[in-house]
């Protein structure tokens, strides 16, 4: 039973032996990638015309949209968490613990929430057109399409972005910034010329949960009219229902993401893995924002009113509208604790699943290790009705005993999110140094005992922020739980879908604020301080 | 220097055989043999790249050497079809950044090697209303490096001085065979290394370990270790006592690595060698080649300076003094344009241009040209 | 590296977090072992695990029923009722036993489980010879597992209303008709439900035409008009709902009375629909079927170069002719009673147009009994609750749809279904959607 490799044979070369770290590391990742076999099995069945679909010009068109959505959605992402992460951790901005906690909360808020309250706020003949109307404004642009898509998505994942930024810039040498100023940079300089290259690599791992998270993303494109791959899925399997049409349209996405994880790969080729500082982590010196104070705090604050205060308003407006028409929130508390329950679960398992795949990611560099790093990506950027087909196809087969339980929920949710838990876990992992295992190891522990006693304990930071990442986006994760959760086992999420669904919009604020609020306590606990990933 | 084993026991703390270590092709370590006996500190010392830390590594058991063997107290820890991995080899490692865990107090951390010494780390809040003793080793071990009443406090409250001697404790606590220090001074002041240094020898004495240490530091080698081994891409040149490695060295890169030295061009004579200074006696004569040309290698401490008796075109020149109290390093120009350093005493204070005549103090060291 | 460690604090909030955390994980997986445990084993444990919980059941009732006679007996005749007591005593010894049997062997289950259920008859004989007039119910009513693409709070209330009547333990799987329908594509013979109840009749011809659906009998298909059950017998209507334009009576006085003028100028900008809706392209299959695909296709790239607003779905329509967004929608007609019947000032009203065309469409909700129920006496008696006079008057007066049988009136405000006279189209027709959806993307209204 070894972890790290070590066996007892001599010379190692000559004996095959795969160390468990690896068998756990390549199950985690072939765990992954099931829904691509299953869109094989399936694909593999299509006749010649669902294959001739994929050379129309309409999927050309969707992959452009698609890709198109993700670039602008990822770019934009950049583009808010950069200086929000600068200005919360950088300069004398005041409040700044406030607002570092305020500008993740957006993460909260399920897509498909966050954009029913947009067309309901800024939407044409929405409340903002009627604020806007005393001042003389007939029209405003309409919100549908590329345009909400784009908003919605970008203010509700760049947080994704940010608190991986975040991190990284606390990790950041305050003496190179120091050493650019006294060459005569300014401090926007400095931000542009010094700072920002050495965040690549953050920004890579940010900018990737970010791009993915979009070519998943359902609920957004849908209420915005936006075309992309995961809705004409959708589309395409609920007027057919022809599975083999939908895994040939999925592979077309998968070749998709391929080649956004191909170029996530060579942006990282030059990433180097654990940092060699020693010395204690310096305070780097805060940059006066002086004139600059107010803009700023005005930019935070529009920001946050948008992707916050818009979806929490229109929310309490609809469920203060239901209270007054005496409507009751029959079954919410049973699903909160039941989100709480599952998602709990999943974060658990997901973290644990993730931690191999960290540890021979981090401790064993090398072209394997990448693989199983980027096949975990795989069910993160599939829509989650694929996972959960391909789960029904598989649980029914291995494991029929376990269709429909909670088991096989919530492995479809690490399947789903593992991505997630692999950047907590290895961002902490990272700043472990091999030396403080190689000592244990010498004051004779065995493999398990060191990573037991030193590693689980080091990384613990990374390993609670992973689990209170997955635990947040499993609160809103739709698809796979209407699928494959236990019968009967109602969520925030499903109890708040059946609800728009079907036109009750009380009822489905009450649980969307709900799930907001189950969501953002791990979040203020965990992420409102230090604590933060790094990708 | 070599102090004798308090113990009777008289087999060698570490043997270490024909080791050769490879990374891709390329031999980090080769045919490396040595053998340090119980009590006695070793130190390898050689440039960075030279293969030392690895050959550190194969002892500790972090890397395994493509051939050779490995004793520890006797019992082989490395050889044909054997292979023990570190937790199985009772040996103690100090870290060059000393790896003490963050979590755990000093005196978890002293503990965390012995048998009985560790809780599982999340029953730490149930142990917090039980406070106990440390346990009394950690205690012996604590007063052993002097840092009595530390058992509490955590490793980011310690100074460098303080968390080397911590690593130290730690290492010595399960009662090693031996302990490796990987470079133990480079993370410290410079101004604190002269102390420390004395400080680990006293300690590793007490405690009767056998050390190897690791170093590029030629007077932390020569100041601390009982004997050192001066390795060069990755194979020993030589190992022996300080004073042997300092005046007697074998090759001329060991000569130039472990002080500083003047080379002079010569012509090997009868009991020594013709240089420009003179006839000088060398420690290694070998009469039969004489007339071959060869080097010769002075420290600047054998060299003295005395004002020129015959002031004109003969005498050498002093280009610079370097005053540091103690002593001062006074670089000279010879009639040839070579130029020599001096390290003297302080009762003379030279001034450049100041003519001077070039004495030779002590017996040279040759080496063909 | 002192860095991220310093903070202890935060570093026992992990450690007090993750002690409950494992708990909570073992906990979890005890469980779901134990949940699964019964679908894990071989059918006949499953068989032997139920006769065993329901021997358990009968036992328990017997004790209850023995206790209580005893009480009663006491004055009368102790010493039978005594004897029953002990009865039901062994009863429930012998049950518990095979309850605990049933996990580990399939044949012992069975056995302990028939032993069980003797002990059990035989206590409630003794129990009953008592001569109390106590009623005990030999028969589990059992269960039954309903995969609905309708929403819980639209059929909810009725299928409660189900378990209540019956004693049948119902468990409903709520999500979209169409994945609902390819999950049980993808499960096969081994899906758990045995009902599917779907919003659309396009995907219960699906499942039909994929042989995944069983016969109805004769008396469920003949109860509702023909055209509204599969002519094959495999799916039928439960209610139905009419295809209508949502208009604002204020910006639209003269609304017109063909979904084809639509198309007309007049209407450029003012008209919304929703192509991804199963209803809308229910309707467009509809078109297709009754005026060709040619008139449809020319009608869709009217529409769309008559600036047609592209919504989601129907509701949000019906919300933007409320908020002055829209003019007209084509929608279904009851989004609009479900908002006025809460708020009298909402604004919008339904407009039927001509009888026999598309846009007069009447769709339904149907269910379907499915090949891979192990259950369908209890799936039939839920089918025909639906189809009662009970069930098809909870559609009329809860979700303000059509009743399709039992005699059962429409909504006061609607034209009735017989005066709707709608397109004479047999609703199997409506599962070409694949035609559909070619169409609408050749036409640019879907991706």
């Amino acid at each position: 039973m070894t972890i790290f490799g070590g066996t007892a044979e001599f010379p190692s070369r000559l004996r095959f032996n795969v160390p468990i770290i690896w068998m756990l590391a390549l199950a985690a990742a072939g765990a992954a990638c099931i829904p691509l076999v299953y869109l094989v099995i399936r694909a593999a069945e299509a006749d010649a015309d669902a294959w001739s679909k994929v050379v129309a010009d309409s999927t050309l068109r969707l992959l452009l949209n698609t890709a198109g959505l993700a670039a602008a959605v990822t770019a934009a992402s950049a583009a808010l968490a950069l200086p929000i992460a600068y200005l919360t951790e950088r300069t004398d901005l005041p409040f700044a613990r406030v607002w570092r906690t305020i500008t993740i909360m957006p993460l909260a808020i399920p897509s498909y929430v966050g954009a029913f309250a947009f067309i309901i706020a800024l939407g044409p003949y929405g409340s903002l057109q009627d604020l806007l109307a005393p001042l003389g404004v007939e029209n405003i642009p309409s919100i549908y399409g590329f345009v909400g898509a784009w908003l919605t998505l970008t203010l509700f994942t760049f947080p994704y972005l940010l608190l991986v930024v975040r991190a990284g810039l606390r990790d950041l040498d305050p003496a190179i910034e120091e050493a650019a100023r006294s060459l005569g940079q300014s401090a926007w300089g400095t931000f542009w010329r010094v700072t920002v290259p050495q965040l690549r690599v953050p920004i890579a791992g940010g900018s990737l949960l970010v791009a993915l998270y979009v070519i998943s993303d359902f609920g957004a494109v849908s209420m915005m009219q936006f075309d992309t791959f995961t809705r004409a899925i959708y589309v395409r399997f609920g007027s057919s229902f022809d599975r083999s049409s939908v895994a040939v349209l999925s592979l077309v996405l998968v070749a998709l993401v391929a080649l956004v994880l191909a170029i996530d790969w060579s942006q990282r080729r030059s990433a180097k893995y654990h940092r060699l500082g020693t010395g204690a982590a310096k305070t780097p010196r805060l940059v006066s924002l002086r004139r600059f104070r107010w803009p700023a705090l005005l930019g935070l604050f529009v920001v946050s009113a948008v992707a916050l205060l818009v979806p929490i308003g229109v929310l309490f407006h609809w469920l203060s509208v239901g209270l007054q028409n005496g409507e009751t929130f029959p079954g919410v508390w049973s699903a909160a604790l039941n989100s709480v329950y599952a998602s709990g679960l999943a974060g658990a398992v997901t973290v644990a699943v993730s931690i191999p795949i960290a540890l021979v990611v981090v401790r064993r560099p090398g072209f394997l290790s990448r693989i199983v790093d980027r096949a975990a990506y795989v069910g993160y950027a599939l829509p989650g009705v694929i996972v959960a087909f391909a789960l029904i196809f598989f649980t029914l087969r291995v494991t029929p005993g376990l269709y429909q339980t909670i088991a096989t929920l919530v492995f479809a949710y690490a399947v789903l999110f593992l991505p997630q838990a692999i950047s907590g876990v290895r961002a902490s992992m990272v700043r472990v140094q091999p030396g403080l295992e190689e000592a244990a190891r010498s004051l004779n522990r065995t493999p398990w005992q060191t990573f037991y006693s030193i590693t689980l304990p080091l990384i613990a930071p990374g390993v609670l922020a992973a689990f209170a990442l997955v635990f947040l986006t499993t609160m809103k994760e739709l698809p796979a739980t209407l699928l494959l959760a236990p019968i009967e086992f109602d969520t925030l999420a499903t109890t708040l879908w059946g609800h728009q669904e079907d036109v009750f919009f009380a009822r489905a604020s009450a649980a969307a604020l709900l799930l907001l609020a189950c969501a953002a306590l791990p979040m203020m606990i965990l992420f409102g301080r230090d604590r933060d990933l790094r990708a | 220097m070599i102090s004798e084993p308090s113990q009777p026991d008289t087999t060698p703390a570490l043997v270490v055989r024909e080791i050769s270590k490879s990374f891709d092709g390329t031999d980090a370590v080769n045919d490396v043999s040595f053998q340090v006996e119980q009590g006695e500190i070793l130190a390898l010392l050689g440039p960075s790249g030279c293969g030392k830390s690895t050959t550190l590594r194969v002892l500790a058991g972090f890397e395994r050497p493509n051939q050779g063997l490995v004793q520890i107290n006797g019992e082989t820890a490395v050889g044909p079809a054997l292979w023990r991995s570190p937790e199985q080899r009772r040996i103690g490692m100090v870290a060059q950044d000393f790896a003490l865990f963050p979590h755990l107090s000093v005196g978890e951390n002293i503990a965390f090697g012995l048998p009985d010494g560790h809780h599982a780390w999340w029953t730490k809040p149930l142990r917090r209303f039980r406070r106990t003793e440390p346990p009394t080793r950690v205690r012996r071990m604590l007063e052993l490096v002097g840092l009595d009443g530390f058992a509490d406090r955590y490793p980011h409250e310690l100074s460098g001085g303080e968390a080397q001697r911590v690593a130290l404790a730690r290492a010595l606590a399960p009662q090693p065979a031996a302990v490796l220090l990987d470079e133990p001074f480079s993370n410290l002041d410079q101004n604190l290394r002269a102390s420390l240094r004395l400080a680990m020898r006293n300690i590793l004495k007490q405690a009767n370990t056998a050390a190897v240490f690791v170093t590029h530091d030629r007077e932390e080698a020569l100041s601390l270790a009982d004997r050192i081994a001066v390795m060069r891409n990755g194979r020993i040149e030589q190992i022996g006592a300080p004073d042997d490695i300092y005046y007697r060295p074998e090759t001329r890169f060991i000569g130039t690595f472990v002080g500083d030295a003047n080379i002079l061009p010569g012509e090997r004579v009868r009991g020594g060698a013709e240089t420009e200074l003179g006839f000088v006696v060398v420690v290694n004569p070998a009469e039969e080649t004489a007339g071959q040309a060869i080097d010769v290698l002075l420290r600047p401490e054998q060299i003295a300076l005395r004002p020129c008796r015959d002031p004109g075109p003969d005498c050498a020149n002093v280009i610079s003094s370097e005053y540091y109290g103690h002593d001062q390093v006074v670089r000279v120009r010879l009639q040839s344009g070579k130029e020599v350093e001096a390290r003297l005493r302080t009762e003379v204070v030279w001034q450049p241009e100041d003519p001077v005549d070039v004495i030779v103090l002590d017996d040279a060291i040759a080496f063909p040209r | 590296m002192s860095g991220p460690f310093l903070s202890l604090i935060r570093w026992q909030v992990f450690r007090a977090l993750v002690v409950p955390l494992a708990l909570v994980l073992a906990t979890a997986i005890a469980l779901s072992a134990c949940t699964t445990d019964d679908t894990e084993t071989s059918e006949a444990a499953d068989r032997a695990a139920q006769a065993a919980e329901r021997a358990a059941d009968a036992a328990q009732r017997a004790a209850a029923a023995a206790e209580e006679s005893g009480q009663g007996g006491s004055q009368a005749d102790g010493g039978s009722s005594a004897q029953a007591a002990q009865a039901a005593g062994r009863a429930a010894d012998a049950a518990t036993d095979a309850a605990q049997a049933a996990g580990e062997a399939a044949s012992a289950a069975s056995q302990a489980a028939d032993r069980a259920a003797q002990a059990a008859q035989s206590a409630s004989a003794a129990a009953s010879r008592v001569g109390q007039d106590e009623q005990i119910e030999d028969e589990d009513p059992g269960d039954l597992t309903i995969y609905s693409g309708r929403g819980e709070s639209l059929v909810g209330p009725i299928i409660e209303r189900f378990e209540e009547l019956t004693g049948i333990d119902v468990r409903v799987r709520y999500a979209g008709t169409a994945e609902l329908a390819v999950a049980i594509l993808e499960e096969g013979d081994r899906s758990p439900a045995d009902v599917y109840y779907a919003q659309d009749a396009g995907a219960l011809a699906a499942l039909a035409e994929n042989g995944v659906l069983s016969q109805l009998p004769n008396d469920i298909i003949s109860s509702v008009p023909a055209e509204l059950a599969d002519a094959s017998g495999r799916w039928v209507a439960t209610s139905g709902r009419a295809r209508v334009l949502v208009i604002s009576p204020d910006r639209v006085p003269n609304p017109p009375t063909s979904v084809f003028d639509l198309v007309d100028p007049e209407w450029r900008g003012r008209v919304g629909w929703a192509p991804t809706n199963g209803s809308f392209q229910a309707f467009v299959t509809a078109m297709r079927q009754i005026h060709g695909e040619g008139a449809t296709e020319e009608w869709l790239r009217g529409m769309i170069a008559n600036d047609v607003r592209v919504y989601p779905k129907n509701s949000p329509q019906v919300q933007a002719v409320h908020d002055g967004e829209l003019d007209i929608g084509l929608v279904n007609h009851y989004y609009l009673i479900r908002q006025t019947s809460v708020d009298s000032d909402w604004h919008g009203v339904n407009h039927f147009t001509d009888p026999g065309e598309a846009g007069a469409l009447i769709n339904i909700a149907g269910v379907a009994l499915l090949n891979a129920s192990d259950n369908d006496g209890n799936a039939l008696r839920f089918i025909r609750f639906l189809l009662s006079e009970e069930g098809q008057t909870y559609f009329r007066e809860q979700t303000f749809e059509y009743p399709v049988a039992a005699g059962v009136s429409a909504w006061p405000t609607l034209v009735s279904l017989d005066e709707l006279n709608p397109p004479s189209l047999a609703l199997t027709s409506l599962s070409d959607l694949e035609g559909t959806i070619a169409l609408l993307e050749e036409v640019g209204a879907l991706p």
